[in-house]
């Protein structure tokens, strides 16, 4: 792979790359070294590229297997997170009452999503924020198609019984 | 977009039988302000408001990777090869301690088999005879009694030809 290749196929990619670190580690910093080493590994791996159905599902693979290993190697702590999802501004809202009461509720979704299984967080998120494809979800998981479709169910399944409880007892 | 149209979307949605273009039109449609939805649209709400969130996280101003890529040009093969090392050396080392003691059981048996063979079995010459003697008397006896059965049958040979010839 040529380095025009790979500045204009693989590097457009890093937005990507990098909210998906970022959601796994909730850390910016950590976020963006993860999206570096990643290029320089798809970069130190690039005779492999020519073999590649899907460039972008094995990037997004090399950057969720590098947070994984983050995670494991040094017990990462996650930040708790919860006023990630409430530092997005509520720009529809120019009431700071209601801007506040929106930043809750996102907390508290954000708090249901994070409770999540591994898995199941991680192919909701896939789908439901970067719209990916089942077919692109498995290849970046590597797993069958089956298995996303029943992940993908159970996880909003969960997400949305947990929702409701919020709503009927505001817990 | 009406209601029920919403409510058949979000029902595929939590079946997980939803297709991209549907969950798009979920996320277009809980985007707008929607004040006063009814119950059971505005379960979703909220869910919906988080993903459009999260789809809008700020991004960095990323450093140059031109830089750092082009002075890492390619991963040497041989280098690959050598950050294994150790493995190799533990399957030569296993190999060659295999084979030593392989040729070292094998050297061992043949220096039992010689030693056996060079032993004598008799120390007293007398002694050694008797039991020659007495092993060819043994075998001796079996092939008479071999030769007397043949005896038999060369008598009725004998009367066989005799009555053919008269």
């Amino acid at each position: 792979m040529s380095l025009t290749i790979f500045l204009s196929q693989v590097v457009p990619v890093r937005q990507k790359l990098y909210r998906f670190a970022y959601r796994l580690l909730e850390n910016e910093e950590d976020a963006m070294d993860i999206t570096q080493d990643a290029l320089m590994k798809v970069w130190q791996q690039q005779e492999r590229m020519n073999d590649l159905q899907n460039m972008e599902a094995w990037c997004m693979r090399i950057v969720r297997n590098l947070a994984l290993d983050k995670l494991k190697s040094r017990k990462y702590r996650r930040s708790e997170g919860l006023d990630k999802a409430g530092d997005v501004p509520a720009q529809h809202q120019p009431n700071p009452h209601t801007a506040a009461e929106q930043q809750d509720v996102m907390n508290r979704v954000h708090r249901v999503i994070a409770a999540l299984p591994e898995k199941y967080r991680t192919i909701m998120q896939l789908r439901d924020i970067d719209g990916y494809s089942y077919q692109e979800i498995a290849d970046i998981l590597v797993i069958e198609l089956s298995e996303v479709k029943i992940n993908l169910h159970r996880a909003r399944k969960t997400v949305r019984e947990q929702l409701q409880k919020l709503q009927v007892y505001g817990v | 977009m009406e209601f029920n149209k919403i409510r058949e979307l979000l029902d595929r949605y939590w079946d997980g039988t939803s297709t991209l273009e549907e969950e798009e039109a979920l996320r277009s449609f809980f985007s707008s302000d929607q004040a006063d939805l009814p119950a059971d649209l505005k379960e979703a709400q909220p869910l919906f408001s988080y993903f459009a969130a999260e789809a809008d996280v700020p991004m960095p101003v990323f450093p140059d990777i031109e830089i750092p890529v082009t002075r890492t040009p390619e991963r040497p093969v041989k280098q690959l090869v050598w950050q294994h090392w150790m493995k190799y050396a533990a399957v030569v080392l296993v190999a060659v301690g295999i084979g030593y003691a392989a040729r070292q059981a094998e050297a061992r048996h043949d220096r039992i088999t010689a030693a056996l063979s060079e032993q004598d079995t008799f120390d007293d010459p007398e002694k050694a005879f008797a039991v020659t003697q007495k092993a060819l008397a043994l075998l001796s006896r079996n092939l008479n009694k071999g030769t007397a059965q043949m005896q038999k049958l060369s008598y009725f040979n004998e009367a066989t030809e005799k009555i053919k010839a008269n």
